[in-house]
């Protein structure tokens, strides 16, 4: 069964590094999503495995068959690699009908006739688009097209699935049905699923494991929620949450294996990590989850109501503390006045230190305000 | 060693990668071939302007240089004696500045014509409640469609009368329906040169301009509404600033055809009164003067690749907003009030005179005995099978009516055959340059070959023509010219070549915009399931952009059809239907002559009309892009 392997995989465009050396593992039939700005390398390693850009250099193998090598001059052409790919804006062929998009495919491939028949109707009726059956993709809505291409994709029975931000034209509420559904599918086809996006949501939601990568270099491969909460650096921290995570320049002093005592924003902490703490200089930056920040009434921290953003079901409350405004989010609606005075406390053992030189996480730990 | 091997190795192993692209191959490809159809024949041409040609050459710069130079020997001696002769009084002035100055003079005023006309009437029918835009836009085209000199052909036809000597007495339409007679300045000579050609470009200048008014966004106009501007103010500060950069490029355009075209100041020089830089070139090249002729051949396409220059660093991507297109489609239309009918029959007038009534005068002047007498009304030109010229029949060739004339069918024959040829080369060619260049956007290659692709239109026909008779005059290449090998398969087969190099241009620049239309993506689609680079060409490219192709193959079949100026010196006087149709107005067999230009006309603008209801595909789709 497929495994994907990147070695040392780089592409370059001139001076341009669009990927340096990532290497990267994807075991077989998990949901794998590359996570990062736009213009990160995402799309371009994701269209390297598949065959369609060639690497500067690196190996890369599927399944037990190395697909590239730049030392040896491995090339296997996309159509060998027995993968599908569902293009951002679905790339369906205009000018043929739904059931000839799905079987152009198949036909490619030298199905026997009555095969390509059954297949068709099968993957129509998994998307349940099989009324569309003659109609061209211009007479479709988005969100059938994007079915059409998800079986177009399904048809010849790709062991690997990939997928370049295939939501991403579709408006919230479909796109949101659309991952369930994705989450399904993948259960459904026992294919292993690499996914591009930009949207830190649905590569949360989606994943068995998501890959970070900002500038072509790799920042963290691991699940969702050890992201979320283990964050490798303060790019991985920033990018992966909503409210983003609050990040608050603190000095530290009196470093002592796993505690330490930091100053910030006028108030003296005393910080307990999981594991020793060591430090380039005496500068830090502490990250702190808006969920870790509860407002509450005789909390150890004052700061005024800066704005206030009920959801319905949670609150958004921006803090103002100094000139620092801090994230906080609370279950449930509350309101309150422009520039009331509320306290919150920090809580928790979720607290990052993140290194202010390096950027990079030094620990996880908590704090305990020091009257 | 081992390091040498490596590197070998990995050279090699580059080169398979490389090629193992099918845009990469074409792009190769392209620039060999190009090379040597496009630059070869260019070196050629400017050593010619170097090179004595004949005795008589040499033996005249010798005399006026001092020197002992032979037959074959390099010298600057043409362009001294072209542009300072101070050996014959007034020969620079009346051969050289005064036609030069006069020709770009003319060039200007055409373009002039040409902007506002086609620019006024694009305006009109993509921004204005005007009604019949359907018909106008049509019938509008019908002068770029036709053969170049049609509209100086009727121009005759309409004015010609009893009082100008250089008409031999003949009688125009005009005079013969209202008795006016127009003095002779409006008939031949500088000014009805410069505005035939300005009306012939017109439909091109609608086009261009046209295209983008039609592609703008409409927002960007009503974001300025919103914002108070008025009316005047937007057209002023909004629209015009944006289609600036297709005025200019239609400038450029229209001048550089303008200023090598030579058929129209043929066809209006009959009193001789004015010889543009074309008609001088040319009759240098046929009167043993070749350096000269190609030392201005030589100046042409210097004017050519500085407006291509221009052109270039006008249409860069900062300054082109042509690519402007929203998704606004409801475009707010002036509403021309009490207006709208009186402009609209103006309109109509206007197109129907310059569109529709030449093909009337056509007809007319086939059938009338005596020019522009309609009560000598006669079907003789068409069906007699009497000689109506012994000097025409003493050189083997026909000179019965039209329908009988096999040296016209012959003619208008191998004309289809080269046009089909041709057309079918360059546009495939076109598609084969627009995927590759599309593949390879920023890619120096693709560059190279886009731009390779593009030159010939720049290169005016004449030179371009001068290029190829230059080549064929060669020893080596002596099989190719039909007056040495009285062969006319050897003017088909200079033709062809000639022609699919000439009418690359607008099939690359169709194939290449229908390419960059569509998304990467639909072709890595099928490549992922494992479609072979053919098929993929064959049954997803071309079907979706089938009529933007067609029109690739179109536009060089009706510019291949109508060419007489490219081919005047790679053919005899009987090749071409082109040739034919001058051969018997020089011999003053106008009846038939108009029934050949009409031939020509009909048959081209019923190839546009069928090839357009069949599969949607029309040249200003080619054109506008």
């Amino acid at each position: 069964m497929p495994r994907i392997e990147l070695i040392n995989v780089s592409k370059r465009w001139g001076n341009f590094v669009a990927v340096d050396h990532l290497n990267m593992v994807i075991e077989d039939r998990e949901f794998v999503t590359l996570l990062g700005p736009s213009g990160c390398g995402k799309t371009t390693t994701l269209r390297m495995i598949a065959g369609l850009e060639t690497p500067t250099e690196g190996k890369i193998i599927i399944g037990d068959q190395v697909v590239f090598d730049s030392e040896s001059g491995i090339n296997v052409s996309p159509a060998k690699r027995d993968v599908g790919f569902l293009f951002q804006n679905y790339a369906l062929w205009p000018h043929m009908t739904v059931w000839k998009n799905i079987s152009f495919g198949l036909e490619n491939l030298k199905w026997p006739r009555d095969k390509i028949q059954a297949r068709v109707v099968e993957v129509m009726k998994m998307l349940k688009i099989e009324e569309f059956k003659d109609r061209y993709p211009a007479e479709l809505s988005g969100g059938q097209q994007q079915r059409v291409a998800i079986a177009r994709t399904l048809a010849p029975e790709p062991k690997v699935l990939f997928m370049d931000e295939p939501l991403s034209n579709l408006d919230a509420k479909l796109r949101g049905e659309m991952r369930t559904e994705l989450k399904r599918l993948h259960s459904d086809t026992n294919s292993t699923f690499v996914y591009v996006t930009h949207d830190q949501l649905e590569a949360m939601t989606l994943a068995t494991r998501v890959c970070l990568i900002d500038k072509g270099i790799l920042q963290q491969y691991d699940p969702p929620l050890y992201v979320y909460n283990r964050p490798n650096n303060l790019f991985v921290a920033d990018f992966v949450g909503n409210p983003t995570m609050n990040f608050i320049e603190a000095t530290a002093s009196k470093v002592n294996g796993k505690e330490c005592e930091l100053e910030f924003l006028g108030i003296r902490v005393k910080y307990t990590g999981e594991k020793d703490i060591s430090l380039t200089d005496e500068k830090v930056v502490i990250g702190i989850r808006p969920e870790f920040l509860p407002i509450k009434e005789g909390g150890a921290i004052h700061g005024l109501a800066y704005s206030t953003l009920p959801a319905g079901m949670e609150t958004t409350v921006k803090i103002k503390i100094g000139e620092e405004i801090l994230s906080s989010v609370v279950f449930g609606s509350i309101d309150y006045d422009v520039d009331e005075k509320i306290t919150f406390d920090i809580v928790g053992n979720g607290i990052v230190l993140f290194d202010a030189t390096t950027k990079n996480q030094v620990t996880l730990g908590s704090v305990q305000v020091i009257k | 060693m081992t390091l040498k091997n490596i590197s070998f190795k990995r050279i090699l192993r580059n080169l398979k990668t490389f090629f193992s692209n099918p845009a990469n191959i074409i792009l190769v490809v392209f620039a060999v071939i190009l090379s040597i159809a496009v630059i070869y024949p260019l070196i050629i041409l400017a050593f010619d302007a170097f090179t004595i040609h004949s005795l008589r050459e040499a033996k005249e710069i010798n005399e006026v240089l001092e020197t002992t130079l032979k037959k074959g020997d390099l010298t600057f001696g043409h362009w001294l004696l072209l542009m300072f002769n101070s050996e014959v009084e007034g020969f620079s002035q009346t051969n050289f500045w005064d036609p030069l100055w006069k020709s770009v003079l003319m060039s200007l005023i055409a373009c002039l014509v040409a902007v506002l006309g086609g620019g006024v009437i694009a305006w009109f029918i993509t921004r204005s409640n005007m009604p019949c835009k359907k018909f106008i836009s049509t019938v509008f085209v019908f002068p770029y469609i036709m053969p170049s000199w049609s509209i100086a052909m009727f121009w005759e036809n309409f004015f010609k009368n009893s009082q100008i000597t250089s008409c031999y007495n003949e009688v125009g339409l005009l005079e013969s329906m209202t008795g006016i007679c127009v003095p002779e300045s409006l008939l031949y000579g500088f000014w009805p040169t410069a505005f035939v050609l300005g009306i012939h470009y017109m439909p091109f200048a609608y086009i261009l301009i046209g295209g983008i008014l039609r592609n703008m966004d409409a927002n960007l106009e009503e974001a300025a509404t919103i914002l108070k501007a008025s009316r005047f103010k937007i057209l002023r500060r909004i629209t015009l600033p944006i289609v600036a950069p297709a005025l200019i490029s239609t400038v450029l355009l229209v001048f550089a055809s303008s200023i090598s075209s030579y058929t129209v100041p043929h066809f209006l020089n009959a009193n001789g009164s004015f010889n543009s830089i074309s008609i001088t070139m040319r009759s240098m090249l046929t009167t043993g003067q070749k350096g000269k002729g190609y030392v201005i051949a030589v100046i042409l396409l210097v004017f050519s690749m500085l407006i291509l220059t221009i052109n270039n660093w006008f249409t860069k991507s900062r300054r082109n907003f042509t690519t402007v297109s929203g998704k606004s489609g409801q475009i707010s239309k002036a509403n021309l009030g009490k207006f709208k009918w009186p402009i609209t029959a103006l309109l109509i007038a206007f197109v129907g005179f310059f569109a529709v009534f030449p093909l009337v005068t056509f007809v007319l002047e086939s059938l009338c005995a005596k020019s522009g007498d309609l009560s000598t009304l006669t079907l003789k030109y068409w069906t007699t099978t009497e000689d109506l010229d012994v000097r025409i029949t003493s050189q083997l060739q026909s000179s019965q009516g039209v329908l009988h004339n096999f040296t016209i069918w012959n003619a208008f024959g191998r004309s289809i055959l080269v046009s089909t040829v041709v057309a079918l080369f360059a546009g495939t060619f076109g598609i084969l340059i627009g995927y590759a260049v599309s593949k390879n956007r920023r890619g120096k290659l693709a560059n190279f070959v886009s731009s390779l692709a593009f030159l010939p239109y720049l290169i005016p026909a004449l030179s371009f023509g001068a290029v190829f008779f230059a080549l064929i005059t060669m020893p080596q290449f002596n099989w190719l010219n039909v007056a040495n090998t009285n062969n006319q398969w050897s003017a088909i087969a200079i033709c062809i070549i000639a022609g699919s190099i000439k009418f690359l241009p607008f099939a690359s620049r169709s194939g290449t915009n229908a390419m960059l239309q569509l998304s990467g993506e639909i072709e890595e689609a099928a490549i992922i399931t494992g479609c072979p680079w053919g098929k993929r060409m064959t049954k997803i490219l071309f079907p979706i952009q089938k009529s933007s192709f067609i029109s690739g193959y179109l536009l060089p079949f009706i510019s291949c059809m109508r060419e007489l100026t490219l081919f005047t010196l790679l053919t005899d006087n009987f090749s071409l239907i082109t040739n034919t149709l001058q051969f018997y107005d020089t011999y003053g067999l106008g009846q038939i002559s108009n029934a050949i230009n009409l031939l020509i006309v009909v048959f081209v603008i019923g190839a546009n009309l069928l090839v357009n209801a069949l599969t949607g595909a029309s040249i200003d789709k080619g054109i506008g892009g």
